[in-house]
């Protein structure tokens, strides 16, 4: 008897069969993998499975018990606990209150805050989560977030963790430490269901893995007998190749497309940075660092919507530092932004028009008529060119899954044919055949003499795709590798601000 | 059948607070039955009770678009009571000094004035909230009172006319006078310029990049930022049509009810813009159902009121539980999601984040 079994899953969602007949069977104590295509069901499955939506047909099954979960209240308590990808929790409170959050100790109507420090400081012992229950969420970098995100589903006492894409948003140090949190959970007792995309994350952490693809299972494997190409081939139902890293066109095409001087942000409380740096034609220029060192300072500034800069910022040559915005969109800045969900998308409207928020105003006839048939046409082409998986054009971004969502934002970037792209993060949340197509896409920009300035978190793609590494520390850029040079422990020694200035270009 | 979902919410939540409402009669020993109908029979029931019910719904088609092309665009514009009054003082101001023009000229001249000034005024918290960032509710709330005020000043001090017992201007030019529609009601051309007005409205919002940035912007105003929508300049726009529809409300009564700027004439025509827009889900489409429906209970209500014993509190009782239950409706996908919050934090954001997760 597995210790919880799916049997025929379905869900629909208007024009989506999001969920087809899936029957899915976890073992106590194991780790098991759930992966697939971006628009797979991984989400909705597990959506389902914590009582968020309902299933149309099929049952859930713990410890041979047949279960109704109508909502998030119900899957608490049958010990079920889930932590979403983005992060939900209250920045302004403390770890504690929101661990404890809605399920508190109290006195009477109060508050019982010695207990609730006792009880989560107890908690992280017991689990080996060091986290300070006193400080403020908003204080924490995102692995330790994502601790909390972790304690709070243990203070429920959950002994099925859902984890949705845990570690898009991590580090790689982060990534193996919430490894051996998880291994150490389980061998204590719970049971897990681990989302990625990253196939080795699979053959590391799993025992075993399901995949999903258009809402169906099409196998379970045992990790000790598979690679990650097979679980690739069962993802995609073909052989995936591996993008080719092309090198880097001949020096007589460089020409510098982006140069930071001297750029100072020192708006509010927030950190104050001070960047040089110049992305030529034809290069991809990584820029490495743990996140919450600059990054999103430097990418305000650069697409001009941040206050407080001091410095300059030239396109091509020319000063763009006291442009609006729009202007530097015009002059070839094309950019995709961390966070898609605030700053790269509007989830209240349909895809094309999220697909339009570039150019409309361009495609404006007389009296500002829009084209709107001409609009969704456009758009139709795009969804198929970028292989965006959806009904049509015209249904809202926010029903997309989250890759799905991603390309939605790298369409409308791309399309443009920019001069100079700044990616942040431009494959998180992608499966591997998207991530693929995205950083060919960047190779492909690059052969074309477009400067791109490449943020992200993740090393191994730095590695992989960039010509030149920055290192950004604490608002500086603290090193520069050639590619040739460049090694993980460089890089690292250098993201953890240990400055190394023989290695400094 | 996504369009219609709200209509039928609509519809019902009217239904409900009508039931609601005739308890209340019922308990304050009236016969609900009766009054209702009497209450439809006053609002509908000749072409002369259908003309007064057209006529009290124009401003209010008027104020509820001005809202809703506000809200639309995350701007909770509550000062087109303001802009009614200044708007209407223009129009009188032009309708009783240039009386030497023509109808048509004088009668373009009067309601251009009024959206000219209704439409600045509307400018002044624009520009306060698009480049200064001051909140918009606290700004247009006190601009009202400064509007109000101001124009009785007008008419009690500068444009005082001797020998009337209430503060008002001196009457309108007759060629000024917008023509009634209807024999033996007030209706006027007022109400043509109203429909016109919904027309505009949506295409504007449907078809033009004005609508594509109210729309943008106020769905997510830091995208709008990203992707280098003119945020300030759609800000201001939107703030001067939304006044200039308030001026518009103003002019269509002094020309086609009143004749002239009277003090305090309006009570709160713009403040039921706020209704009409929330009734009608910013639609202008469901403004104007919704204006329709507000003027039949007004109308309604107040012939009712010589016909029968039931005043007409009790009515608006009605359309304040209306309001309530609307309200309640709209806010009750929000308090569903609040609810599952309390007992998982995880909830609190899935609204948001559904399906990006
Ligand atoms: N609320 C919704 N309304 C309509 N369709 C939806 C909704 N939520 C999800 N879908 C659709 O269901 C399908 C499965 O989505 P789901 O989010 O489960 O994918 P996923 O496997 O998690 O993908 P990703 O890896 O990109 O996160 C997609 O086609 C998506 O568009
Ligand atoms: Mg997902």
């Amino acid at each position: 008897m597995s210790f919880l079994e799916l049997r025929g899953i379905r869900k629909t969602y208007p024009g989506v069969l999001a969920n087809d007949d899936i029957s899915l069977h976890v073992e106590a104590g194991e780790i098991h993998g759930l992966v697939g295509e971006n628009g797979a069901g991984k989400s909705t499955l597990m959506k389902l499975l914590y009582g968020m939506e309902q299933p149309d047909a099929g049952e859930i099954r713990l410890n041979g018990k047949r279960v109704m979960i109508a909502n998030p209240q119900d899957a608490i308590r049958l010990g079920i606990g889930m932590v979403h990808q983005h992060f939900q929790l209250v920045p302004s409170l403390t770890v504690a209150e929101n661990i404890a959050l809605g399920a508190e100790p109290r006195y009477g109507p109060f508050l019982n805050r010695f207990r609730l420090r006792r009880q989560v400081q107890a908690l992280s012992e017991q689990f080996g989560l060091q986290v300070d229950p006193n400080a403020l969420v908003s204080d924490l970098p995102v692995g330790l977030q994502q601790r909390v995100e972790i304690l709070k589903m243990l203070y429920r006492n959950a002994r099925l963790l859902i984890l949705d894409e845990p570690s898009a948003v991590l580090t790689p140090q982060e990534v193996e430490s919430l490894f051996g949190v998880l291994r150490r959970l389980v061998a204590g007792g719970c049971t897990a269901i681990f989302i990625t995309h990253k196939l080795y994350e699979i053959m590391a952490l799993c025992t075993r893995a399901t995949v999903l693809r258009r809402g169906r299972v099409v196998g379970t494997v045992q990790t000790v007998d598979t690679t990650p190409s097979e679980i690739a081939r069962l993802m995609v139902g073909h052989e995936v190749e591996a993008p080719v890293i092309t090198e880097a066109p001949a020096d007589g095409r460089r020409r510098p497309r982006l140069e930071v001087r001297n750029l100072q942000i020192t708006s509010g409380s927030r950190r104050a940075t001070q960047i040089d740096l110049t992305v030529f034609g034809g290069e991809i220029l990584g820029i490495a660092g743990v996140e919450g060192n600059g990054q999103q300072e430097l990418v305000e500034a650069l697409i001009g919507v941040a206050d407080g800069v001091s410095g300059e910022v030239l396109l091509d040559g020319e000063s763009i530092t006291r442009v609006p915005t729009r202007t530097r969109r015009e002059r070839g800045l094309a950019l995709i932004p961390e966070d898609r969900q605030t700053e790269g998308l509007s989830k209240a409207m349909a895809i094309w028009e999220n697909l339009s928020a570039g150019d409309y105003y361009q495609q404006a006839q007389g009296l500002g008529v829009l084209p709107l048939g001409q609009m969704r046409a456009m758009a139709a082409g795009l969804l198929n060119r970028f292989d965006i998986r959806a009904t049509d054009e015209r249904v809202g971004v926010g029903t997309l899954s989250g890759g799905n969502a991603q390309k939605v934002v790298i369409a409308r970037e791309l399309m443009r044919d920019p001069s100079v792209l700044v990616a942040v993060q431009p494959t998180r949340g992608l499966d591997i055949g998207a991530a693929g197509f995205v950083q060919e896409q960047l190779l492909r920009l690059r052969g074309a003499g477009v400067g791109v300035l490449l943020i992200s978190a993740d090393l191994d793609e730095l590695l992989a795709l960039s010509d030149r590494i920055a290192v950004l520390f604490n608002g500086r850029i603290v090193a520069q590798f050639p590619r040739a040079a460049a090694t993980r422990e460089q890089i690292g020694l250098a993201m953890a601000g240990k400055t190394m200035s023989e290695n400094i270009l | 059948m996504k369009s219609l979902a709200p209509i039928i919410r609509t519809v019902l939540t009217i239904l409900l607070a009508l039931l609601v409402g005739g308890i209340i009669m019922q308990l304050s020993g009236k016969d609900a039955l009766n009054a209702y109908g009497v209450l439809l029979n006053s609002a509908f029931g000749n072409p002369r009770a259908i003309a007064n019910t057209l006529l009290t719904a124009t401003p209010l088609i008027f104020t509820g678009l001005a809202t809703l092309i506000a809200f639309r665009a995350g701007i909770f514009n509550v000062g087109v009571e303001g802009s009614l009054y200044v708007g209407a003082f223009a129009a009188a101001w032009v309708g009783f000094t240039f009386t030497g023009l023509p109808a048509l000229p004088l009668i373009g001249l009067c309601f251009s004035a009024g959206a000219l000034v209704g439409g600045l005024w509307g400018l002044i918290p624009g520009y306060l909230k698009a480049r200064l960032r001051v909140d918009e509710i606290v700004t247009t709330i006190m601009l009202n009172y400064v509007a109000i005020l101001f124009t009785d000043y007008l008419v009690t001090g500068p444009f005082f006319v001797p020998g009337m017992a209430n503060a008002m201007s001196a009457q309108v030019a007759e060629q000024a006078q917008l023509p009634r529609l209807v024999e033996r009601s007030q209706l006027n051309a007022s109400f043509i310029l109203a429909l016109v007005s919904v027309i505009v409205v949506a295409w504007l919002l449907r078809r033009t990049t004005l609508g594509y940035e109210v729309k943008t912007i106020g769905s997510n105003p830091l995208f709008a930022r990203w992707m280098g929508m003119p945020v300030a300049r759609t800000i201001l726009l939107v703030m001067f049509i939304s006044g200039l529809l308030g001026g518009l409300a103003g002019a269509g009564q002094v020309l086609g009810v009143h004749y002239r700027f009277v003090s305090g004439f309006s009570r709160g025509l713009g403040f039921d813009g706020i209704v009409v827009a929330l009734l009608g889900r910013n639609s202008p489409l469901g403004a104007l159902l919704a204006a329709l429906f507000l003027g039949a209970l007004r109308n309604g209500s107040s012939t009712m009121e010589m016909f029968t014993q039931i005043p007409r509190d009790l009515i608006d009782i009605v359309i304040a539980l209306v309001i309530f239950f609307v309200a309640v409706e709209i806010s009750f996908g929000w308090l569903k999601r609040r609810t599952i919050a309390a007992a998982t934090p995880e909830a609190e954001q899935k609204g948001q984040a559904d399906g990006l997760a």
